[in-house]
């Protein structure tokens, strides 16, 4: 589990105590606030935010994106369905930005092999998109670790009308 | 008989080739910029005479002449496609390889039935930077006339070097060019080839190297949307093969069905009217055209096809697209299409049946391909022990080392294809063609000959094989060529004597 940076600290708790009560709403079983600590513990406890995360049963590389999350403080809920596009489409995913698994979190969209890292940057700053991409499966992204090679990749943030925008750069 | 030569200073746009040109002031001075230093462009045709085919490949990097198209394109003579290499049933085949890329590589001569070893189409033979290599067979005098393709087969960059520029048609004279109303159609071969943009920022939309490459540009025979002549009364011969590295073409000509008379370089039984044609990396078809409609212009055009779900599709790609224009010219008295071809034999019957399941996954033991794969890669370390992210055949990267399957020469097989993947996979055989038996459990309505056969996402394709006159070692693999750099191919060993 990584650290979380502390110059983030505050957005993140903000965050954290939203999340947190999405979590006991959704009654997972999470320890969301460890004790009676200050609040600098409970970031270093991080609580996990709930994201699901939907891929069809015979996709080699979803499972792989969603350890990657699980590793990074997310509670994942690894969902398969029959018909992904119709949830790529209700969460307003671009055809063009696809990738083989799409997932949600906080009202967010997340398409594809999307870094942890980029979510909580997310989270963080809340900008006024749909959601976050990394259209097809690039090589080297979360969940595609290979020996065969890394390929860059742009996380693409959409908006429902269609609007693309670069939201990072890997590598940077 | 891969001969090192004396080694060349190997660059991008080769100082040998500007002395080359300088030594040509006229054209020198004729052309732009990029081309002054690219070699002088070779015949767009290599024939055999006289039983004997003569033939030459220089491959090189090229300064690239696509309008958006990319800088730099790998080239056979000076040509992407390369030239067409023209010969006959019963010819001997020499062909040198000379390797003036920075990179190794080598030759497939896909679909034609000639032994995997020695000289003839040994996909396990590489030509290092500065080598050559001469290929040397003889084609059967009963060999199948058709459309073959000859491409690199360098397992870890065939999908650079293809969607790079490299690959050409090959065709073989024969028996079907003798049915005359085949003889009497004019004959145009279309090498359908896709091409990077110039910044290649496709990639970076997804359609990177695990959903193969795909570029923006669209050609036929290096060209984009070329005219296609047809006289009113007249008989087109369209001999399509799909160059690209990834791309599937869903074919279709306004106004004008496609009346097939050949797949994958054999002819088929009786000819076929089609309304769309589907053609995957490494499969050709021939195509009969009447001119039989208004005079005036029709495109033949490609039209939307998913091959991996929602993924990597780009605007472009979600209409039809135009490839060429067939133009009605002139007039002839009416040629009628031919009614019967080359009877298409039925196999044996099987004497065992193979399953071969296909797809992605972490692998996470062994060190299956690593040091290949590695080659020219720049690949880091997964530090799972595997490959880490691949494709697969039955759970197994490629492993040049390892035989996978195992058959008798003079056995015939049944293969089911199981693609357990998001995306579509094109399954290719080297040496002996194959018949589609079923697909997803429902028997084929024509038999035809067969090399490459399209397995969509999640689609079980089961094939036939007759494994006929060559033993040796060869290979199987997804024609999609990033997939196959990617793992996606297995050894096979074709045990016994030739007769």
């Amino acid at each position: 589990m990584s650290p979380i940076p502390l110059r983030r600290l505050p957005g993140f708790l903000s965050v954290l105590i939203r999340s947190g009560a999405l979590a006991l709403v959704a009654g997972a079983a999470v320890a969301v606030v460890a004790g009676s600590g200050s609040l600098a513990a409970r970031a270093s406890t991080p609580a996990q935010i709930p994201v699901t995360s939907y891929r069809s049963a015979s996709c080699g590389c979803c499972k792989g994106w969603v350890q990657h999350m699980r590793a990074n403080g997310f509670a994942v809920r690894d969902v398969v369905v029959a018909d992904l596009p119709a949830i790529k489409q209700r969460l307003g995913v671009p055809t063009r930005l696809s990738s083989c698994h799409t997932a949600e979190v906080e009202g967010f969209a997340l398409e594809g092999h999307v870094p942890a890292a980029d979510v909580k940057r997310l989270l963080h700053s809340r900008p006024a998109v749909a959601g976050i991409a990394v259209p097809g499966m690039p090589l080297g992204s979360p969940g595609m670790e290979s020996a065969y090679g890394k390929e860059p990749f742009t996380v693409l943030a959409f908006t429902r009308t269609g609007a693309i925008s670069s939201f990072s750069r890997h590598p940077q | 008989m891969t001969t090192p030569m004396r080694r060349r200073q190997v660059l991008g746009l080769g100082f040998a080739a500007l002395g080359t040109a300088m030594a040509a002031p006229a054209l020198w001075r004729r052309l732009p910029r990029f081309d002054a230093l690219a070699e002088p462009t070779g015949a767009a045709t290599l024939a055999s005479h006289g039983g004997v085919a003569d033939l030459e490949l220089v491959a090189q990097s090229s300064a690239g002449t696509l309008p958006g198209g990319p800088r730099e394109v790998l080239t056979y003579n000076g040509r992407s496609p390369g030239p067409l290499l023209e010969v006959k049933a019963g010819d001997e085949v020499r062909l040198r390889l000379r390797n003036r890329l920075d990179q190794p590589t080598n030759l497939h001569f896909h679909g034609l039935h000639i032994p995997p070893t020695g000289t003839g189409d040994n996909v396990f033979l590489t030509v290092p930077p500065g080598g050559t290599t001469d290929y040397a067979f003889r084609l059967a005098k009963d060999h199948p006339a058709g459309l073959f393709y000859v491409h690199p087969h360098q397992h870890g960059l065939s999908a650079d070097q293809v969607f790079g520029g490299l690959g050409g048609a090959l065709v073989v004279r024969g028996d079907l060019d003798r049915i005359p109303e085949v003889a009497a159609a004019r004959e145009s071969v279309l090498v359908l080839k896709d091409y990077a943009s110039t910044s290649g920022e496709e990639a970076a939309m997804g359609v990177g190297r695990m959903l193969g490459r795909e570029g923006p540009l669209l050609t036929v025979n290096g060209t984009i949307n070329p005219e296609l002549p047809v006289a009113s009364g007249g008989l087109l011969r369209l001999r399509l093969l799909n160059a690209s590295n990834a791309r599937i073409y869903r074919l279709a000509l306004e106004g004008h069905p496609l009346v097939l008379i050949a797949t994958d370089g054999r002819a088929i039984g009786t000819p076929e009217p089609l309304e769309e044609l589907l053609l995957a990396p490494g499969e050709r078809a021939d195509v009969l055209v009447q001119g039989n409609q208004s005079p005036g212009t029709y495109r033949l055009l490609t039209l939307p096809y998913r091959r991996s779900g929602h993924m990597g599709i780009a605007d472009a790609d979600q209409v039809p697209q135009t490839l060429a224009t067939l133009r009605y010219a002139g007039t002839v008295a009416p040629l009628p299409l031919p009614t019967t071809l080359i009877p298409v034999p039925v196999l044996p019957e099987p004497e065992r049946t193979r399953r071969f399941v296909l797809g992605h996954a972490m692998e996470m033991g062994g060190m299956g391909g690593m040091k290949y794969a590695m080659g020219g890669m720049g690949g880091g370390g997964t530090g799972m022990g595997g490959m880490g992210m691949g494709f697969q055949i039955n759970g197994q990267a490629f492993e040049p080392d390892r035989i996978d399957t195992r058959v008798r020469l003079g056995s015939t097989e049944d293969w089911l294809l199981v693609n357990d993947d998001v995306m579509d996979h094109p399954f290719h055989l080297h040496v002996n063609p194959f018949q589609v038996i079923s697909r997803a459990g429902r028997p084929e309505s024509q038999r035809r000959w067969k090399d490459t056969v399209l397995v969509r996402a999640g689609e079980e394709v089961r094939i036939r094989v007759a494994f006929r006159d060559f033993p040796g070692r060869t290979v199987y693999h997804c024609h999609n060529l990033d997939h196959e750099d990617l793992g996606l191919m297995g050894v096979l060993q074709i045990d016994g004597q030739a007769s």
